[in-house]
C-alpha cells in the first residue's frame, strides 16, 4: 500500500510535469525537444506498466491490460501520435489509481462493518489483570469484560450481571440480559456493568471469528452472474484483439484508410479489449451484498444463493423454534367438575418443584399456587403430589390410566390431564407461542412473491393446526419425522417451477436445509451441521430478517446485472464509435478504467439494505 | 495442509486468477485460490510451511512488484 501511494502518484506527477511542456512544444512544432520530453514522460509514468508487461511476457501469459496498454502507447509513438501515446498512459494510470482507491474504500467499508473481533482479552489470574492476545487465550481462562467492551471469546458468565448488545452479530438492537450462567458470544458488547467469565472456545472457534470466516469465504462460491462474466471476458478479450488486427490490416489493403489511421483505431481497440472492468464489476456487487447482509446478521455461504433466494415461490417452515418461540404457554382449560381457577391452582401446586417446560407454562398461567408435598416426578409422564390434603396427578393420559383414573371419552387430544384423589378433573392444553413478528414477516414474504407457505412439523396435529391457522399458512403436516419432512419437501420442490425456501432452526433439519433450493438456518452460528447444510444463516431468531434477506438478495442481483449490462454495453458502444473514428484512445481508456470505477461505486450500493415499506 | 496468506496489490480479479494458476502450476502445490476482494491467498500443499511461503513470494514478485504477501 505504501509503495502504491509513494510510487504511483509520484510516477503520474512526474509524467505530467514532463508531459505538459512536451505537449506544448509539440504543438509549437519544436519537434526534437518535444520528442525527448514526451518519451521521458512515457518511460517514467509507464515504467511500472512496462515492467509488469515484461513479467507477463516472460511467463508467456501476457494478454492482460498492462500488455495491451504498452502496445497501445508504444504503438501511438510509432505512428507519430506522441502526445496521444503519453496522454493515454497517464489517463490509464489516473484511472487505475481511482480504481484502486474505490476498491480499497469498499474493502475498508466492509472490513469496518465486520470489525467485530477484539484482538486482546483481559485475563484475571490471582486477582491480577493482564491484557493478552485473544489468540493465546486457552479454553477455561477467566477473563474480565468491562462495560462498553467487546467480548473477545465465547464465554460463560461467572459473576456480575449486565446487558449484552448482540447487534454486531445478529443485527438486533434489543439488548439481552446476562447473568451468571449465560453464554456470551464473542463480538457482542457488554453494557451497563462488568462481568467476569470463563472462556468456552478459543479465538478460532469463537462466534465472531466463525462469522468472519463464513463471510470472507462466501466470495469463493461463485454466483451464476460471476461465472457468466468470467466466461464472457475469456472470449471477449481475444475477440477484440483479433478485431484490432483486422482493423489495422484490412482497410489499408483495400485503400479505404491510410495505414496510420487504421493502426490508430486498432490501438484504441486494444485498450477497450481490457477485461478488468468486466471482471471487477460483478464480484464487487456480490461482496457488497454479502457484507451488507452480514451487518444485519444474515450470513451467506456463497454468492450463488442470491439468485435462488430472489425467485422463491414456496416457503416451507419448521414450526418449533422457527415460527414459534419454542416456549410453551397454556392455551385452553377444559375443567370437569371444578372451575378453571381451581384446575390451574391444583395443577400449578402439584408442579411446584418441577422445572419442566410444561410445568413452567402452567405455573406462569396460574394466578396462585401453594407448596406441595410428597412430590413424585415420573419421568416423561408427569407429577403426582399432595396439595393440601388431596393427592393430585398431572401428566399424560398414560400416567392417569396407570393410576386407574377413568377418563371421559371426549378429553382433548395432546393435552396435560389432571386428576384429584383418583378422579379426573380436567385437561390443560398448551401450545408454543407464535413469534410476534411472524405474521408480518409472512405477509411481507407473500408481498415479495411467495405463492405458497407450508409448515412441516414433528409436533402434534392440534398444535401445528393452531399455528398454521393463526398465521394463515396454506398447508401443514404434523407429526413428521425428519425423514418425513425431507420427503414432503422433495415433493414440494418437484411439483413447483419456482424456487423453494426451507427455514429451520437447524437442529435436526440438516437434510431439508441442504435439499431445498435455499436453506436458511435461523438462530445462531452454534450448530455446525446447520451451517454446513444451509445456504444462509440468520444469526438472530427474528423472522423479519427473512423478507429483509429476499429484498437484499434482489437488490444485489439487480446491481450486479446493472453492472454487467453497463460494462458490456459501454465497451461495445466505444468499439463502434472508435471504429468510425469518434472519440479515439481517450474514450477507449474511459471504457476500461472509467467503467470499472463507476461499476465499483455502483456495487457499493449493495451494502445498503432497501428500506422496508411502511416502516 | 492449507496455508493462508494476505496478499495486497493485485489489480483485478482477472490478475488474481492468473496469479493463482501460476502458483498452482508449481511443483508440490496442490491448489491455490486467491480471493481478490478479501485479499486472501490460500494454498494447499504437502510441502513445509517455509517452502510454500518461498514459492508464493517468488511467484508474486515475478507477477508484479506491487504485490506483497504476508503469512496470516
Amino acid at each position: 500500500m505504501k509503495k502504491l501511494l509513494l510510487g504511483e502518484p509520484f510516477r503520474i506527477a512526474a509524467g505530467l510535469v514532463l508531459f505538459i511542456p512536451g505537449a506544448v512544444l509539440h504543438f509549437l512544432n519544436i519537434d526534437i525537444p518535444a520528442l525527448i520530453l514526451l518519451s521521458l514522460a512515457l518511460l517514467i509514468s509507464g515504467s511500472g506498466v512496462f515492467l509488469d508487461a515484461l513479467r507477463g511476457i516472460r511467463r508467456l501469459d501476457f494478454l492482460d491490460e498492462k500488455f495491451l496498454m504498452c502496445i497501445a502507447s508504444i504503438g501511438a509513438f510509432v505512428i507519430g501520435e506522441y502526445v496521444e501515446g503519453v496522454a493515454v498512459m497517464l489517463f490509464f494510470l489516473v484511472g487505475e489509481y481511482f480504481e484502486h482507491r474505490a476498491v480499497g474504500r469498499s474493502r475498508n467499508a466492509i472490513k469496518t462493518l465486520l470489525d467485530i473481533c477484539p484482538d486482546t482479552a483481559t485475563v484475571l489470574s490471582d486477582g491480577e489483570e493482564c491484557v493478552i492476545d485473544a489468540e493465546d487465550v486457552e479454553v477455561g481462562t477467566v477473563i474480565l469484560v468491562r462495560a462498553g467492551e467487546r467480548v473477545p471469546l465465547d464465554s460463560v458468565v461467572e459473576s456480575g450481571t449486565a446487558e449484552l448488545d448482540t447487534s454486531a452479530l445478529t443485527g438486533e438492537h434489543l439488548p439481552r440480559r446476562i447473568e451468571p450462567g449465560s453464554l456470551i458470544e464473542s463480538g457482542c458488547v457488554v453494557i451497563g456493568g462488568a462481568v467476569v467469565c470463563r472462556t468456552v472456545h478459543t479465538l478460532e472457534q469463537s462466534s465472531a471469528t466463525r462469522i468472519l470466516e463464513l463471510v470472507e469465504s462466501a466470495e469463493e462460491r461463485k454466483s451464476r452472474e460471476e461465472s457468466f462474466i468470467t466466461k464472457f471476458s475469456r472470449y471477449y478479450t481475444p475477440a477484440v484483439i483479433v478485431l484490432a488486427i483486422l482493423m489495422a490490416a484490412v482497410p489499408p489493403i483495400f485503400n479505404l484508410l491510410p495505414l496510420r489511421d487504421s493502426v490508430y483505431r486498432a490501438l484504441s481497440f486494444l485498450v477497450v479489449s481490457c477485461p478488468c472492468a468486466l471482471v471487477i464489476s460483478v464480484p464487487m456487487a456480490f461482496f457488497g451484498g454479502i457484507g451488507g447482509a452480514a451487518s444485519r446478521g444474515i450470513l451467506y455461504k456463497g454468492g450463488n444463493t442470491f439468485s435462488a433466494i430472489s425467485r422463491i415461490e414456496n416457503a416451507v417452515f419448521d414450526k418449533t423454534g422457527t415460527l414459534t418461540r419454542g416456549e410453551l404457554s397454556v392455551s385452553a382449560l377444559h375443567p370437569c367438575g371444578v372451575d378453571e381457577e381451581e384446575l390451574l391452582y391444583l395443577a400449578a401446586s402439584a408442579e411446584f418443584g418441577s422445572t419442566h417446560p410444561i410445568a413452567e407454562a402452567i405455573k406462569r398461567a396460574a394466578r396462585s399456587r401453594s407448596r406441595s408435598q410428597d412430590i413424585e416426578e415420573i419421568g416423561g409422564a408427569g407429577v403426582v403430589a399432595t396439595v393440601g390434603d388431596a393427592r393430585v396427578a398431572v401428566g399424560t393420559e398414560k400416567l392417569l390410566l396407570s393410576l386407574d383414573v377413568a377418563l371421559p371419552d371426549d378429553v382433548p387430544a395432546g393435552a396435560v390431564y389432571v386428576a384429584r384423589d383418583g378422579v379426573y378433573i380436567g385437561a390443560i392444553t398448551l401450545f408454543d407461542t407464535v413469534k410476534d413478528e411472524a405474521r408480518e414477516a409472512l405477509q411481507e414474504l407473500r408481498a415479495l412473491g411467495v405463492k405458497r407457505t407450508y409448515i412441516l412439523s414433528g409436533d402434534n396435529e392440534a398444535a401445528v393446526r393452531s399455528v398454521s391457522e393463526e398465521l394463515g399458512i396454506d398447508e401443514y403436516r404434523a407429526e413428521l419425522t425428519p425423514e418425513g419432512k425431507f420427503e414432503l419437501l422433495e415433493h414440494i420442490i418437484d411439483s413447483s417451477s419456482g424456487a423453494t425456501l426451507f427455514v429451520g432452526d437447524g437442529i435436526n433439519d440438516a437434510p431439508s436445509l441442504a435439499r431445498a433450493d435455499v436453506g436458511i438456518a435461523m438462530g445462531g452460528v452454534g450448530s455446525d451441521s446447520a451451517i454446513e447444510a444451509a445456504d444462509a444463516v440468520i444469526v438472530s431468531d427474528n423472522l423479519s430478517r427473512l423478507p429483509d434477506t429476499v429484498r437484499g438478495a434482489r437488490r444485489t442481483l439487480t446491481i450486479a446485472k446493472e453492472n454487467i449490462v453497463f460494462a458490456i454495453s459501454v465497451k461495445l458502444l466505444v468499439l463502434l464509435l472508435v471504429s468510425f473514428d469518434i472519440g479515439g484512445m481517450w474514450l477507449a481508456v474511459f471504457a476500461d478504467v472509467g467503467v470499472a470505477v463507476i461499476a465499483i461505486l455502483n456495487a457499493m450500493r449493495a451494502m445498503k439494505l432497501p428500506s422496508r415499506k411502511n416502516k | 495442509m492449507k496455508f493462508k496468506f494476505n496478499v495486497t496489490g493485485i489489480d483485478c480479479p482477472n490478475c488474481a486468477g492468473k496469479l493463482a494458476r501460476q502458483i498452482e502450476g508449481k511443483e508440490g502445490i496442490d491448489s491455490c485460490q486467491i480471493n481478490f476482494i478479501s485479499e486472501r491467498l490460500t494454498v494447499e500443499s504437502g510441502l513445509a510451511a517455509e517452502e510454500v511461503a518461498a514459492i508464493v513470494e517468488k511467484e508474486c514478485r515475478a507477477f508484479s512488484k506491487d504485490i506483497e504477501v504476508t503469512k496470516r
